[in-house]
């Protein structure tokens, strides 16, 4: 039988396996290849095997693949036409807007958007003029009005102290100007709070400097009011200083008013970061064919199973897959 | 600042009508703030079987073999991407003569909840959508999330409160939980108001649930890659998740070689038989428990014409992604760090507000142990002394839309809609500048 070079190391009596700590082997960790940290001590560590790179490198590009696969909506690439109507629909063809047209013919993915806002992004830092130009949010609506009624609108005004300049800005340069003001408005909001025994109303955020007159800004404990309902009955150990909870002072309203009023945050921005190992658990690796823990390694090409029935049975496909 | 109200003064009349719709990517939530208490589900998709047969929306409801059944759908990662299968989804469904909820746009307002962090390009295309090709004559576009705040979050959490107390909308603080088709957001809410800074994503959904274990099966049992319908029932019936995950995964080892565990003979409670549909006399796949050796048998076509698999740590390792996505090599935190990276980015002293009003919603919330779990893992990675509740919705599918609804009734969709007037006058720009502030704090948070 080929092993692969391995040797099973796990008996049937290690049923209190934490899975990660099994794996007897000294070559680099999959996961711990995606990670661009602890190079240099994995290249000490890689004399084990004269393929260590090869195998970290195919199973990089594997998972990368499975996850590709496992963030698609179909399996086959499909195009399902609209289907005709049968009667009763409204007939109002060939009667759309430029921009409705344009709309719906466009074929792109939400990756191709994405692709799109981050070049934008990265045009407005560098060419704000030609950003905006590109920006489909500055598209004329049907009936086109003077831009000067946005300042007079009751609507709140754009997110920017300096409206003339803001305008000729992208949306998207625009966001991320306010999130940064947002931020500022914050730490300033909480230097203050330390420096004053009592902060009062902090600066009103730029964006509403010139429509919201600071006095209709409400004062401490009005965006939560305080709990109005009497208080329990109270008890013998209220006192007890062993018994009292320390609840942390809740928040200004002026810090709460910069978080309520800041920008959503761009889609990238938005998602989880991940703290790589050093700040999480170690990565858990699992069985490729059953499931369990991955304990053993083959060496041909670094994906983990958890014995030799799986192994085996692994082999086949890795055969298939790298030659033998 | 009755943006909405002033300017009807020379616009059209108040609208009588609003539509609400929760624009999912594997169902739309929809119906009329006036008339309806829940939402019709409808499913955003075009379908294709494989006699070549096309559904539309809630045409699948007719549909009965869904045996390597193809999707095209308008939404993806969670946003609306192609609106010519929208606009075809939502004409059938809203517009039509012969439309189940038919909607007269020019005399109506649309409330569209939406998810964060969505694209501009893509909020712009639906603006223009709403106004220039099905004239709605007011609309308001909000975070999907942050409308569960105009829930009675409360009586979420059973809390006790005496029998005449007034619900009053929006609740004052909690954390929604939103794991959907897409992706599981993490959304801090204050009076209604997301706090946009401290949301946070993961792009674990049911999608990728279903995708996992679609090939898991493909691995183990047969090929089922163009069976996702099929799967993802039996993801939907068979998975939960787990609250002993080591304890659970030791249950479910075959043992080593030649040596079969009993825990794996007897099926420990955790082995569940699953009967697949044969698309003639079963049309949907049925859990059953586990017997040894029927599915050996059935695969070999000998005792039973019934296709059975069992499902074994499947069960739980498919939704323990939402926890460990990096158990399949993703780098994006669990559930439980996500929740720690959204509050960090708040004050210390919203934490107690926050952490004793975590509600979860979106169809992921229906796997079994979903709240004990997070409630578990929150509860690790706090002080102890801190109260952590977690409550699933009464509907986690349907109540984005009950919140959008009550907040179509509220005072505050004044303040936010826009008006197809005020869209002709000040363009799309402006109205997307609009719907990103939100409510702001200033105005006045009874209504
Ligand atoms: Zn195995
Ligand atoms: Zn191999």
């Amino acid at each position: 039988m080929n092993n692969f070079g391995v040797i099973e190391v796990a008996g049937g009596k290690t049923t209190r396996a934490p899975g990660w700590a099994y794996v007897p082997d000294v070559g680099p960790s999959p996961a711990q290849a995606l990670q661009p940290t602890n190079r240099k001590g994995r290249a000490a560590r890689n004399q084990a095997g004269p393929s260590a790179a090869d195998v970290s490198a195919r199973q990089d590009a594997k998972i990368r693949k499975e996850l590709e696969a496992l963030d698609r909506d179909t399996n086959k690439d499909v195009n399902i036409p609209i289907p005709p109507k049968v009667g009763g629909s409204r007939a109002q063809t060939n009667k759309h807007t430029p921009n409705v047209r344009k709309i719906l013919q466009s074929q792109k993915t939400f990756a191709n958007y994405l692709d799109d806002y981050q070049a934008l992004l990265a045009l407005a830092e560098t060419n704000p003029a030609a950003a905006a130009a590109l920006n489909p949010a500055n598209a004329a609506p049907p009936k086109a009005a003077p831009p000067s009624t946005a300042r007079n609108s009751p609507a709140p005004p754009p997110p920017e102290p300096k409206s003339t300049a803001a305008s000729k800005r992208s949306a998207a340069a625009a966001k991320r100007a306010a999130a940064k003001e947002a931020k500022e408005a914050e730490e300033a909001a909480a230097a203050k709070a330390k420096a004053e025994a009592k902060p009062k109303a902090p600066e009103p955020l730029a964006e509403s400097k010139d429509e919201d007159p600071p006095q209709s800004y409400p004062p401490d404990g009005t965006i939560l009011p305080a709990y109005q309902k009497p208080p329990p009955p109270a008890h013998p150990s209220d006192n007890d200083p062993l018994l009292v909870s320390r609840i942390p002072p809740f928040p200004s309203d002026g810090e709460l008013r910069a978080l309520m009023t800041a920008p959503p945050l761009s889609y990238l921005e938005a998602r989880g970061t991940w703290g790589g190992e050093e700040t999480g658990y170690p990565t858990r690796v699992f069985c490729e064919v059953c499931g369990y823990w991955g304990r053993v390694r083959c060496m041909k090409c670094g994906a983990r199973v958890c014995a030799l029935d799986c192994l085996e049975m692994h082999k086949a496909e890795c055969v298939t897959r790298y030659g033998l | 600042m009755a943006g909405g109200k002033k300017s009807q003064l020379s616009g059209p009349a108040p609208s009588s009508r609003t539509l609400v719709i929760d624009n999912g990517a594997n169902t739309i939530k929809a119906g009329f703030a006036s008339e309806d208490n829940e939402p019709r589900i409808i499913p955003n998709c075009i379908a294709r079987d494989r006699h070549r047969k096309t559904f539309v929306g809630s045409e699948l409801d007719k549909c009965k073999d869904f045996g390597e059944i193809a999707f095209r759908r308008p939404v993806e990662k969670g946003y609306i991407v192609n609106w010519e299968a929208q606009k075809e989804i939502w004409d059938r469904e809203f517009f039509d003569e012969k439309a189940p909820q038919k909607c007269d746009p020019a005399d109506a307002r649309l409330v569209l909840a939406e998810h964060s962090n969505s694209l501009p390009a893509l909020q712009t295309h639906c603006d223009q959508m709403v106004f220039e090709e099905f004239g709605f004559a007011s609309y308001c576009r909000g975070p999907g999330p942050a409308l569960n705040a105009y829930n009675d979050v409360q009586a979420i959490f059973q809390t006790p409160r005496p029998p005449e107390t007034v619900v009053e909308y929006p609740a004052e603080v909690m954390l929604v939980v939103d794991s959907g088709y897409s992706h599981t957001t993490v959304t801090p809410v204050l009076q209604g108001r997301p706090l946009h800074q401290a949301v946070r994503r993961l792009d674990v959904g049911g999608k990728l649930m279903t995708n996992y274990l679609t090939r898991l099966l493909s691995v183990r049992h047969f090929d089922m890659r163009n069976d996702t319908y099929v799967v993802n029932e039996m993801k939907e019936a068979a998975c939960y998740i787990s609250l002993d995950f080591k304890g659970d995964l030791e249950k479910t080892w075959k043992g080593t070689r030649g040596e079969r565990r009993l825990d794996y003979l007897s099926g420990a409670g955790i082995a569940k038989d699953y009967v697949l549909p044969d698309s003639h006399t079963r049309f949907h796949g049925v859990v059953r428990e586990y017997e040894p050796g029927v599915s050996a048998k059935a695969r070999k076509g000998a005792v039973s014409t019934e296709d059975v698999l069992t499902l074994r740590n499947e069960r739980f390792v498919v939704p323990e992604l939402l926890f460990h996505p990096s158990d399949i090599g993703m780098h994006q935190p669990g559930l439980g760090d996500l929740v720690m990276q959204s509050l960090s980015e708040l004050p210390i002293g919203l934490w107690p507000g926050l952490l004793a009003n975590i509600v979860v919603v979106g169809g992921n919330a229906l796997f079994e142990n979903f709240i004990q779990r997070l409630q578990t893992e929150v509860l690790q990675r706090v002080p102890d002394a801190c109260i952590v509740r977690v409550a699933r919705a009464q509907d986690p599918i349907a109540c984005t839309w009950v919140g959008a609804a009550n907040f179509a009734r509220h005072a505050h969709v004044e303040t936010l809609a826009v008006t197809k007037q005020e869209y002709e006058e000040h363009g799309s720009a402006w109205v997307a500048r609009k719907f990103a502030l939100g409510l702001g704090v200033d105005c006045d948070p009874t209504g």
